[in-house]
């Protein structure tokens, strides 16, 4: 395993690394999608992430990674429990990262025959591929924007099934493949179909900072990480630790929260004013409100968490009208001032995050 | 010569392009040393020039310098298997068992991996190789093995083509051009480190020390030339270090920081330092840039005895140690001297078209060549014959043929094949298969001029937002022209960023001449460079015809006039479509002439309307 840089050294980016977080809280927000400048540290948050997710129980062998106490496993899993008829021998493994390079072949997302086993055996067997890979844990892209159309097709898919159908070379194979999408990408080079758009629960934008201050330390951990990457993560260690508790922690209160009716009644105003289609936004801002304040460790779901939440969620989601030029932030603080009243109540504990909104004009 | 020339590396202040090609030569000498003792670390070069001697001679060095360790060539239409590792067909052909060939970038493990025509590699392949790079893994027949690599990346593009993929150029250390070499100066070569020299030299690079003042000035200096990617002061420190471990030293001197400043930064800047200088407006949320140049008087402020002018920087070593301050000027001049000559142009422009940086012009790049892979879109192989048109998908007659080859192994009555050949029966047999869409590319032509369009040149934005739209929802790629006054120019490079397109055309002022002509002739340019990027190019057209600027750039309604006509006629020879949208207020003879002389399909603009539009399109393409 290649070493990555400790999620908790990450200088700035807040928004991102909040993003991160809540979807690490609740996986079932959807994915992340970051856009921004080349060098800004995207793909180093992103391939961070593991750092900050406990380890899953896999069952033993399972070439999907299967949850032993999954009501419907994968075929594996299926047969290997009937043949045995007791419980499955399991194993501990950290949460699957997995890269889906720009040029990755069908094969190689979807899976193919066993080629070895073919030639040495005779045997035809499916050789699970990178969607079978992130099943559970997170698939991410890098420079999503100028992935090509059929790979699109085929994640959109995937994305919203929970399941990688194998229909190729007289193999037939189905297997779970439920995993939470992150991509990044620089918006200058290339737009998102609004499909793969919506498939991603949060968006953040990302820029280089201006602050010469912070620029230093980010040159100057990663200097530090590139000469000696493992006395680096041992040093960080510890941060991470606390970063992974607060997760498990903010997971437990999951779900004792409750959102109040006036909230939702809130989330759907604020939707229906900005036209967004379906009710998949209402609902993720539901799931993102109180992920954010089970992170926070808050007793209640507060509107100061939606107003924080609120524009991760929305932003991407509006109806496009490709030529208006008013960003899409403008227009999500536009209508949040609009519906939940003002700029007035400062959200509880805004210490670590700043208003994303307010700082784009 | 080959102590001095090392030690007396280039005044820090020299300026690049001013000073005599023997300087760059020099330059790239030093940075050969350099490679030769961090390969690695220095994440690469950019190197612009022309396929000939000077590059072959600095080539041969490059592979002197590396000596044992890899130097491998990567051509630009390498396949995944072969870059990545995988599948050794011949040899599994051969053995009957599988069979894992190392890839290329394995192979460069510890060394070089130099790409041969790196601008046309495809976003697919420069994707394998930078998320090889960025991890520093590289995937094995049984698990991962450690893949680190520098990459020398040779770029042969012209002015007007796009050039290197952004996202590989921002992880490359060190961007070098030696376009201005000449034959003789590359005669003077400098001697390589030695084995012992270089084993001294890389222990030594482990000892060098950066201070925070050091990091702070390349941070400093980088913000205030634009510079956005915090890849540039990372990479800028590693020159740094190399530098100094080649002069033994074990703190960064002034003419380290400045050498990297000069090889690292200035070729990545985007605004030129100015004290006065407005922030850039996406700025404006943070304090303005680092006034990196005080007025004099500030400068003696300052406790320490005046700075040392840059030319005596050789004998910094011995001076006090200078300011923060002073090291932030320093770097900047350093950097200024050497900077692109044409960023100022690059930066006007950028003015008129309010966006950011000098990328704005580079990033249609990415997209243009994600275009070419797109060509021939290839299908899953399909069981069949091969035959003149369908070419034999090796791989998939294989997979076809593997899974019975155990049972064909059996005697069946017939002749049992060898052991270790694969048995391939007719059935097997998998045909590659392509999808013929090649993505197209709208070229607008816009007639920006005071003649008649000014009125309506809203108006014809109106049109163009249209077809924006609509090409938008198609997928297409746009590129704008714009025509006024006494020249053509391209707006927008072909991009399919419709918000791209939508500033370009909202910056677009109006007034001056009609030079028809010429918009005509950088249409057809455009449109040669379309399809050699793999895209099928149509032109629309937005004027009223009324040409009174020639080719020549003088003014005069007949000459332009026949001009116009001509270079309508060499449109009407290409196997390309267009469409003219007559801006003027009611259809004007002119323009339809020069529609029909083009093979145009003629639109007038009172007519325009959004469905009319569209049926228009779908003729253009379809034509």
């Amino acid at each position: 395993m290649a070493l990555t840089f400790p999620f908790a050294a990450i200088v700035g980016q807040e928004e991102m690394t909040l993003a991160i977080q809540v979807v690490a809280v609740d996986p079932s927000i959807g994915g992340v999608l970051v856009l921004g400048d080349r060098g800004t540290g995207k793909s180093t948050a992103v391939r961070a992430l593991a750092d900050l997710l406990p380890p899953i129980q896999v069952v033993q062998g399972c070439p999907y990674g299967c949850d032993p106490a999954a009501k419907n496993p994968c075929a594996h899993c299926q047969a290997a429990r009937a043949a045995s008829g007791k419980k499955l021998p399991t194993l501990e493994r950290p949460v699957p990262v997995v890269d889906l390079p720009l040029g990755a072949t069908e094969d190689r997302v979807v899976g193919a025959l066993d080629l070895e086993k073919a030639l040495t055996q005779g045997v035809k067997e499916f050789a699970p591929g990178l969607l079978a890979q992130a099943n559970r844990g997170f698939l991410y892209i890098d420079e999503v924007n100028l992935l090509e159309d059929h790979l699109v097709d085929l994640l959109i898919d995937v994305a919203a099934s929970g399941e990688n159908l194998v229909e190729r070379e007289g193999l037939s194979v189905r297997h779970p493949a439920r995993f939470v999408l992150v991509g990044s990408g620089n918006p200058e080079e290339g737009e998102l179909r609004p499909q793969l758009l919506d498939r991603f629960g949060l968006s953040v934008e990302v820029r280089t900072p201006q602050d010469l201050a912070l620029r230093v330390q980010v040159i100057k951990r990663r200097d530090a990480f590139e000469r000696d990457p493992a006395g680096f993560r041992a040093e960080w260690e510890a941060a991470n630790q606390k970063l992974r508790k607060n997760i498990l922690k903010a997971r437990s209160a999951l779900e004792r929260l409750e959102v109040g009716d006036d909230l939702l009644h809130l989330c759907a105003a604020l939707c229906q004013k900005l036209g967004t289609d379906g009710l998949r936004a209402e609902l993720t801002l539901l799931r993102t409100t109180r992920a954010m304040a089970a992170l926070r460790g808050a007793k209640k779901v507060t509107l100061a968490h939606l107003r924080e939440i609120a524009p991760m969620v929305l932003r991407h989601r509006l109806r496009r009208n490709p030529l208006d030029d008013t960003g899409s932030s403008v227009r999500v603080q536009r209508a949040m001032d609009e519906v939940l009243g003002g700029d007035g109540s400062k959200p509880a504990h805004a210490v670590a995050a700043p208003q994303p909104g307010a700082a784009r004009g | 010569m080959t102590q001095d020339f090392r030690s007396a590396a280039p005044p820090a202040a020299e300026p690049l392009q001013d000073a005599p090609p023997s300087v760059v030569w020099s330059d790239a000498q030093l940075l050969l040393l350099a490679l030769q003792v961090d390969p690695v670390g220095l994440g690469g070069v950019w190197l612009r020039a022309g396929h000939g001697p000077v590059r072959e001679a600095w080539l041969a060095q490059l592979a002197r310098a590396m000596g044992q360790r890899p130097l491998v060539k990567v051509p630009h239409h390498i396949d995944t298997e072969r870059l990545l590792g995988g599948t050794d067909l011949t040899h599994t052909l051969q053995t009957g068992k599988l069979q894992w060939q190392e890839g290329v970038l394995a192979q460069a493990h510890g060394g070089i991996a130099t790409l041969a025509m790196a601008e046309r590699l495809s976003p697919a392949t420069v994707a394998q190789m930078l998320y090889t790079l960025d991890r520093g893994r590289i995937r094995q027949h049984h698990g991962e093995a450690d893949c680190r690599f520098g990459i020398v990346a040779l770029d042969e593009s012209g002015e007007d083509e796009p050039g290197l993929a952004p996202a590989l150029a921002d992880r490359l250390g060190v961007w070098l051009s030696l376009d201005t070499v000449s034959r003789c100066d590359s005669l003077n070569t400098l001697e390589l480190l030695s084995a012992d020299e270089l084993a001294r030299t890389q222990s030594e690079l482990h000892k060098v020390q950066a201070q925070d003042q050091d990091v702070g000035a390349l941070c400093q200096a980088a913000l205030a030339l634009g510079i956005d990617s915090l890849r540039a002061p990372l990479l800028a420190l590693q020159v740094a270090r190399v530098h100094a471990a080649l002069h033994q030293r074990h703190t960064l001197a002034q003419e380290d920081l400045a050498l990297a400043a000069r090889w690292v930064l200035a070729p990545r800047a985007t605004v030129v330092p100015q004290p006065v200088q407005e922030p850039p407006p996406e700025e404006s949320d943070s304090q303005p840039p680092p006034p990196e140049a005080p007025p004099p008087d500030q400068a003696q402020d300052n406790e320490s005895p005046a700075p040392p002018p840059p030319e005596e920087q050789g004998a910094s070593e011995q001076a006090e140690m200078p300011t923060d301050q002073e090291l932030v000027e320093m770097l900047l001049a350093a950097a200024a001297a050497a900077l692109p000559p044409h960023l100022l142009d690059r930066l006007l422009l950028q003015r008129q078209s309010p966006q950011k940086g000098v990328r704005a012009a580079h990033s249609g790049s990415s997209g243009q060549a994600q275009k070419h892979t797109m060509r021939g879109r290839p299908l899953s192989p399909r069981a069949g014959k091969p035959h003149a048109g369908a070419r034999l998908h090796l791989l998939a007659t294989l997979r076809a043929a593997a899974p019975k080859q155990t049972l064909r192994r059996k005697p069946q009555g017939m002749q049992t094949p060898a052991r270790n050949r694969i048995s391939l029966w007719p059935e097997d047999f998998h045909i590659q298969r392509f999808e013929q869409r090649s993505p197209s590319c709208l070229i607008f032509a816009i007639d920006a001029s005071g003649s008649a369009a000014l009125e309506r040149l809203a108006e014809a934005k109106g049109a163009v937002e249209i077809l924006l739209q609509q090409s938008y929802a198609r997928r297409d790629s746009v590129c704008v022209l714009a025509f006024r006054g006494a020249k053509a120019e391209v707006l927008l490079p072909p991009t399919r960023s419709l918000v791209r397109a939508k500033r370009a055309l909202a910056g677009l002022p109006g007034g001056g001449g009609t030079p028809l002509a010429m918009a005509l002739q950088l249409g057809l340019e455009q449109a040669m460079q379309v399809q050699r990027a793999g895209m099928t190019p149509s032109l629309v057209v937005l004027s009223d015809g009324r040409a009174n600027i020639d080719l020549a750039g003088m003014g005069g309604r007949a000459q332009a006039g026949a001009d116009a006509l001509a270079l309508a006629q060499r449109w009407a020879l290409s196997p390309w479509a267009a469409l003219w949208i007559d801006t003027a207020p009611k259809p004007e003879p002119l323009a339809q002439a020069l529609a029909r002389s083009m093979g145009a399909h003629y639109l007038p603009m009172p007519h325009v309307q959004a469905q009319r539009m569209a049926a228009a399109m779908q003729t253009l393409r379809g034509a």
